[in-house]
């Protein structure tokens, strides 16, 4: 039995746990690989054209996949953490992939809530229904694949560089490197170090989230937004770059309670989408690489906007 | 204290039944036109979605005369819905305007001892008794519900009447007449006479006009500025429509949701294309779709605010089920850059398509 996995969405953050399960499970993996000219074209071509670029990547390594297995697993991760989403996409993207891809193979889309392990095993059970009837067996791959998980870290946390500037966004267009076009890297080139939000959990981002007025239920909006006000707010970093791609609802909100809460701290947002060209990018990253560098060698506190936006009168 | 409310279709005569009952100051914001879009869309974040836009217009519209609370309902779905109300806070305060805000959420995330405590901040400004409160609570559902029943009988019998335009003119004198009366009592009397007058309605029922339903986010197809007037735009052309999602609907909807009774109907037809709540109104637009097919309609048209996460796992639905069921979809995104001319050729063209279907081309999707 083949089970196919597609290198999309969440798979970077939680590939170790996916794969561990199914190969305990005695499944033969194939995993599309990592995104590319052909992946993302077949995305663009199959999927809804009001998705974002992600979903749209997602259903290219799908259509990779399509007839290279016997099964394909399209993760539907339902909730995370108790009360809260991940978004609506998710929820629903099994049906997205199988309506807009025709000839896939059978398709795992149990829902997962990761809130107790109860709910896991329930899932593992539903999931593993076409490979194994052995419900140990199911059972010892769980927990196989929940250990192996616990140990996986993702993240970047660069030293030495002069400076540091917050890398934010959602985990699937920070660490696919051909859909941001490797800006860690072109970061770096420019003497600028990133560090992601997996190396500042802890009191302070929990704090920033408490003082909202609703507490956030998507689990990327309260990681990151905790996660961009703790850092600006403290000053450990020096600006803040946060990935986005186009038409996605959640940031669209994300980003506007950051704006709010980190007012005129620098902060270059870059969308990005199947159109993205390198060039642009290139020059938007430099620039503000070198306004950076600028107001922490020469000038303080020079807003980023050319003016102080968040001071000024409204104009109505 | 001087309450307001946004607009979402015909929400704001019930409102003002609601706060005219209660004996609290109230201003009804000036109804949804471009300049509440142009003052939205120029303080609103750029990506966010449409019904957002259209709030902020409406809020700064009101505090203009004078609003210093507004009252909003919330959510916590998957959907961005649930946030705007944080978002309009910030926004508001950003650029300089004192409001307050009552946020009727969900007892589930904020508590009952929450919810009671928003409530009251409403109605300790009211000086009847308790037993007033809550007439003038079951009025307002009273004659929202009212509201809707003239509304879709209008819609429906559009494509029967037999003087072409009866219907539309007298849903607007119904509505006109209804939010000019002065109290609660008399806005019942009014409706249940306009409900009266909507039924004997001259039709001629040996006809056989187009059937469209109208399904989609909630906003967009309740809200009639925001969807460039569909329905009108339908009933001027003698085409009977349906539209299940009312803010009665709602109502019932959320009140029978933690029970687990909400929408049965609809839970059966969306069972074998999407089986998940994912928020909004995913769900609820592709079950229409089926229940539309089943009682016979022509097609449906779906519209939704550009960028409405929960609609766009629904378009990628919708293809499927108009290939299996034979039955035409129509998506329609509409935004502030919706121009009006290629909007109405779509809807033009595909009312086309429906006709020539009926006539003489047997061709599906």
């Amino acid at each position: 039995m083949k089970v196919g996995i597609p290198r999309g969405l969440l798979y970077d953050q939680f590939h170790p746990f996916f794969t561990r399960f199914f190969t305990e499970l005695g499944a033969e993996l194939v995993i599309s690989p990592q995104t590319n000219k052909s992946i993302l074209d077949a995305g663009v071509q199959y999927c809804v054209d009001e998705a974002c670029l992600p979903v749209k990547v997602f259903h290219g390594h799908v259509c990779h996949l399509r007839d290279r297995c016997d099964l394909v697993f399209i993760p539907r991760i339902m909730q995370l953490y108790k009360g809260e989403y991940i978004c609506p996409k998710f929820c629903g993207l099994p049906e997205m992939v199988t309506n807009s891809i025709p000839g896939l193979p059978e398709v795992i889309s149990h829902p997962v809530y990761a809130t107790t392990m109860a709910r896991l095993r329930q899932w593992a059970m539903a999931s593993a229904c076409p490979i194994t009837r052995d419900r140990r067996r199911v059972k010892s791959a769980l927990e196989a694949a929940v250990d192996e998980q616990s140990r996986f870290r993702t993240g970047y946390h660069d030293q030495g560089y002069p400076i540091k500037v917050a890398l934010a966004g959602h985990p699937y267009n920070l660490y696919d490197t051909f859909i941001n076009m490797n800006i860690k890297k072109k970061l770096n080139n420019l003497g600028v170090g990133v560090i992601t939000e997996e190396f500042a959990g802890g009191e302070d981002t929990a704090q920033e989230v408490r003082a909202l007025f609703k507490k956030p239920f998507w689990t990327f909006a309260r990681k990151t937004y905790g996660f961009i006000a703790a850092l600006a707010s403290k000053k450990h970093v020096q600006g803040v770059v946060y990935i986005s791609s186009f038409a996605c609802g959640i940031d669209s909100v994300i980003i506007e309670l950051v704006r709010d809460r980190i007012k005129d701290f620098p902060m270059l947002v870059l969308k990005i989408d199947e159109h993205t060209g390198e060039a642009g990018v290139d020059t938007r990253v430099e620039a503000f690489a070198d306004m950076l560098e600028r107001s922490c060698k020469h000038e303080s506190d020079h807003s980023p906007y050319g003016q102080c936006l968040y001071s000024c009168k409204s104009p109505v | 204290m001087k309450v307001t409310i946004p607009h979402m279709g015909n929400v704001y005569i019930a409102a003002k039944a609601l706060f005219e009952g209660l004996g609290v100051d109230y201003v009804i914001p000036p109804l949804n036109s471009r300049a509440a879009l142009e003052i939205g869309s120029l303080h609103s974040p750029e990506e966010i979605c449409l019904p957002f836009k259209i709030l902020v217009g409406n809020y700064i519209q009101a505090i203009e005369q004078g609003a210093d609370t507004v009252i909003v309902t919330g959510s916590c779905g998957p959907c961005r819905f649930g946030e705007y109300s944080e978002m309009h806070m910030k926004l508001l305060r950003r650029l300089g305007y004192k409001v307050d805000f009552i946020v009727i959420d969900a007892p589930k995330s904020i508590g009952f001892k929450e919810l009671l405590a928003r409530i009251s901040r409403l109605t300790a400004h009211s000086p009847g008794t308790k037993g007033r409160k809550w007439l003038a609570l079951a009025q307002a559902v009273r004659i929202m519900g009212l509201l809707d029943a003239v509304e879709a009988k209008a819609h429906e019998k559009a494509g029967y009447e037999k003087v072409r335009g009866t219907c539309k003119n007298l849903l607007k004198k119904c509505r006109q007449e209804a939010y000019s009366c002065g109290s609660p009592d008399k806005m019942l009397d009014c409706l249940n006479g306009y409900n009266r007058m909507m039924n004997e309605v001259p039709c001629d029922r040996t006809v056989t006009p187009l059937k469209i339903a109208i399904i989609g986010e909630i906003y967009t197809v309740i809200e009639p500025f925001s969807n460039l007037y569909i329905e009108d735009k339908l009933m001027d052309r003698g085409i009977s429509t349906r539209r299940l999602m009312t803010p009665s609907w709602w109502i019932r909807n959320t009140l029978l949701s933690p029970a687990g009774l909400n929408s049965p109907g609809i839970k059966t037809a969306s069972r074998d294309y999407l089986p998940y709540y994912i928020g909004g109104h995913a769900r609820e637009c592709v079950g229409e779709a089926i229940l539309s097919w089943k009682s016979g309609f022509d097609g449906a048209i779906q519209i939704f605010p550009m960028g409405c996460m929960p609609e766009i796992v629904s378009k990628a639905i919708l293809p499927t089920i108009a290939r299996d069921k034979d039955f035409p979809i129509l998506s329609l995104v509409v935004d502030e850059m919706t121009g009006e001319a290629g909007y109405v050729t779509r809807i033009e063209a595909f009312v086309d398509m429906l006709e020539r279907r009926r006539n003489h081309v047997v061709s599906g999707y």
